[in-house]
């Protein structure tokens, strides 16, 4: 990894959000603690939430116009917060800016848009990165820590559960228009297949899944997931991800890895105290690093020395939305579907 | 009856794979320990009248027909698991029991962990709503490995313990084998993808993984069930309760009460002397090796496969 002098002795680099809904909260506050990077305006198709997120960063520039921003000399990269169905052209035309790129997960919604980007980013000669976020958390960290030292000999099976409730608008959220966001697997559910690919260090070959609407029978995707993944080399992993479990305060993280050698688990009992209080039990979190942080220095290495060893490359985004795009095609057929099917026999 | 002692005759001594030898192991000592049985000399005919009870651990191959020669004898029966090599053959049991109105009581031990039990009767009791999804694992560390694989000998606990937590039949299997630790052809490690009625889904981990310092030979190293329904959850961790011993040497667990196959001999007694199904029943034992077959058939053509659903109630 380049380390922070490479930039140091230079202007921190400009960054503009694009799309200024909840996540790009997350990702300002990562650059307002970075020296290395600094908030170089916001873009939103909405004036009045495009002004007023520039208002809330100190008064910066802000713009409903992509083209204009990219067009301004002082901003050499953009961080894109938009809806899932806006990533490829969003992602070409700052390609063709001749920008870096930090773009939400999932990369795009398609498999052939995944590649399209990517080979816009390399025809540039410019950095792509998706925000697989949990790559950067110290849970997923320690696990993948644990198994590169050999923990547990060689990972065969790997299971990893993001539970929770509800937490989406109503009816009108562009997450819920599986049109817009690809459905739940390629809306969160990339972040599971992402993990458990990059833990077991394994090819996925096919893909199970099975999703509920639990939350209403007329939801038009899964807010619950699960999703098997085959790999190459023999391993299992079992995803589940929800937002359909209730109470919808319930925060759970479950990791179990099995291997040759041994076994690994963060039970969910681990993660965090217990607060038992007047209104019920809750968890209290440990404190931990900020993922969007780590991924911003993540992104920022990738940017001051394109050729060091990337945290999450371009591959890893394409290969996260063809299982994402596996997975949900899996669920409409009931059966499992394999990797060669939805990458077309070409793997990234 | 229930002041009656009833006789026991223990039938053979054979499991799964040379060393599997349940009835020494297991059975005869909870017999001897258990109020209310007698175990008769190993040379009791089976039609002798002093026997009540035949415990059978005959050959698994062999093993259907003797538990009907019981059966048809006029004996109640406690068969180790598994009850049948394949659903066909536990369905000519079940027809046996159902027609002699004796006890069959397939030795599903673990829906009777107190944690289980306990929580049997949560999910029975709408604690957590409507159920829609369990999530189950159960590895065990080391110990042999059985030669007809893990499906076939472990499956059949957690397979058992979700249907009894649940209620809900199976509809459709997807399955994965693999062979991770055990080397050999025989599988050692199963996913089970379950859809039930009602559209509950349920997925089983099993297996037999390595041994394992702080879990003794053949021990349970994860034994744990998630139940989300539609006003909750429930998470069962069948390593528990326990008391943690953490020593010089490797940590253990240790807890006092009766262990869940005196818990089985418990619902054996009380079906006999109340004139009544065991639960588990034969009925119920033909469903898990329904499931066992479809798991062995999906996972050989890398699809799933849907369960007959005409098949006679098993609860």
């Amino acid at each position: 990894m380049a380390r922070h002098s490479v930039t140091d002795d230079t202007a921190p680099l400009g960054v503009i959000i694009v799309g200024a809904g909840f996540i790009a909260d997350h990702h300002g506050a990562a650059l307002r603690g970075s020296s290395r990077a600094r908030l170089a305006g916001i873009v939103d198709v909405d004036a009045g939430r495009a002004s007023a997120a520039a208002t809330a960063a100190g008064g910066v520039p802000w713009s409903t116009d992509l083209a204009e921003a990219l067009a301004r000399p002082d901003v050499g990269a953009a961080i894109v917060c938009t809806p899932n169905l806006t990533h490829e052209p969003i992602a070409l035309q700052i390609a063709a800016a001749g920008k870096h790129l930090l773009m939400e997960k999932p990369l795009t919604i398609t498999v052939p848009s995944a590649r399209a980007v990517v080979e816009a980013f390399d025809a540039a000669g410019t950095v792509v990165m998706a925000a697989h976020t949990h790559r950067f958390y110290d849970y997923a960290r320690a696990v993948n820590d644990a198994i590169a030292g050999g923990a547990v000999g060689r990972p065969v099976f790997a299971r990893l559960a993001l539970l929770g409730g509800w937490i989406w608008p109503d009816w009108r959220a562009w997450v819920l228009d599986p049109a817009k966001s690809g459905g739940h697997a390629l809306h969160n559910g990339v972040h599971l297949l992402d993990l458990v690919s990059w833990w077991l260090r394994d090819e996925p070959v096919s893909v199970y899944a099975r999703g509920r609407a639990q939350t209403a029978a007329e939801l038009r995707i899964y807010d619950y997931l699960e999703m098997h993944v085959r790999y190459a080399g023999g391993a299992d992993a079992v995803c589940e991800m929800s937002r359909g479990h209730r109470p919808s305060t319930l925060d759970r993280r479950d990791v179990l890895v099995a291997g040759t050698d041994g076994v690994l688990q963060l039970p969910a009992d681990g993660w965090g105290s217990t607060v038992v209080t007047e209104s019920g039990t809750s968890l209290l979190h440990p404190q931990a690093a900020n993922g969007f942080a780590v991924q911003l220095d993540a992104w920022l290495d990738a940017i001051a020395d394109p050729a060091a060893e990337r945290a999450m490359t371009p591959a890893d985004a394409v290969r996260a939305v063809a299982l994402g795009v596996a997975a949900e095609l899996s669920i409409e057929r009931g059966e499992p579907v394999t990797l060669d099917e939805v990458m077309g026999g070409v793997h990234a | 009856m229930s002041d009656t002692t009833l006789g026991v005759l223990l039938l053979g001594s054979a499991g799964l794979g040379a060393d599997q030898d349940h009835q020494s192991t297991m059975y005869r000592p909870a017999f001897e320990a258990h109020p209310g049985f007698e175990v008769r000399p190993d040379t009791t005919r089976l039609d002798d009248p002093a026997v009540d009870v035949v415990s059978v651990c005959v050959e698994p191959d062999q093993r259907a027909d003797a538990v009907i020669a019981a059966l048809q004898a006029g004996k109640h029966v406690l068969v180790d698991k598994p009850l049948a090599l394949t659903a066909a053959d536990a369905a000519k049991v079940a027809a046996v029991a159902a027609e002699t109105g004796r006890v069959c009581l397939p030795a599903h031990h673990q829906r009777f962990h107190p944690m289980i039990a306990a929580a049997r009767g949560a999910v029975a009791g709408g604690k957590v709503g409507l159920p829609w999804n369990v999530q189950a694992d159960f590895l065990v560390a080391g110990g042999t490995p059985s030669p007809a694989g893990e499906l076939a000998n472990f499956a059949v606990y957690p397979l058992d313990v979700v249907l009894a937590l649940t209620g809900l039949r199976v509809r459709r299997v997807f399955a994965r084998l693999s062979t991770h630790w055990g080397g050999g052809d025989a599988d050692d490690f199963a996913l089970l993808f379950l859809t039930h009625e009602n559209g509950l889904t349920s997925t089983i981990s099993v297996g037999r993984i390595r041994e394992l310092a702080d879990t003794r030979p053949a021990g349970l190293a994860v034994h744990r069930y998630r139940v989300s329904g539609s006003h909750g959850v429930l998470d069962i961790d069948a390593s528990r309760p326990a008391v943690v011993l953490r020593r010089g040497e490797a940590s253990s667990q240790t807890w006092h009460g009766p262990g869940t196959v005196d818990r089985l001999l418990d619902e054996l007694r009380a079906a006999i002397v109340a004139g009544r199904p065991s639960s588990p029943s034969a009925a119920d034992a033909v469903h898990v090796a329904e499931i066992v077959d479809a798991a062995r058939a999906s996972a050989a053509s890398g699809a799933p496969v849907d369960l007959a659903t005409d098949k006679e109630g098993s609860r």
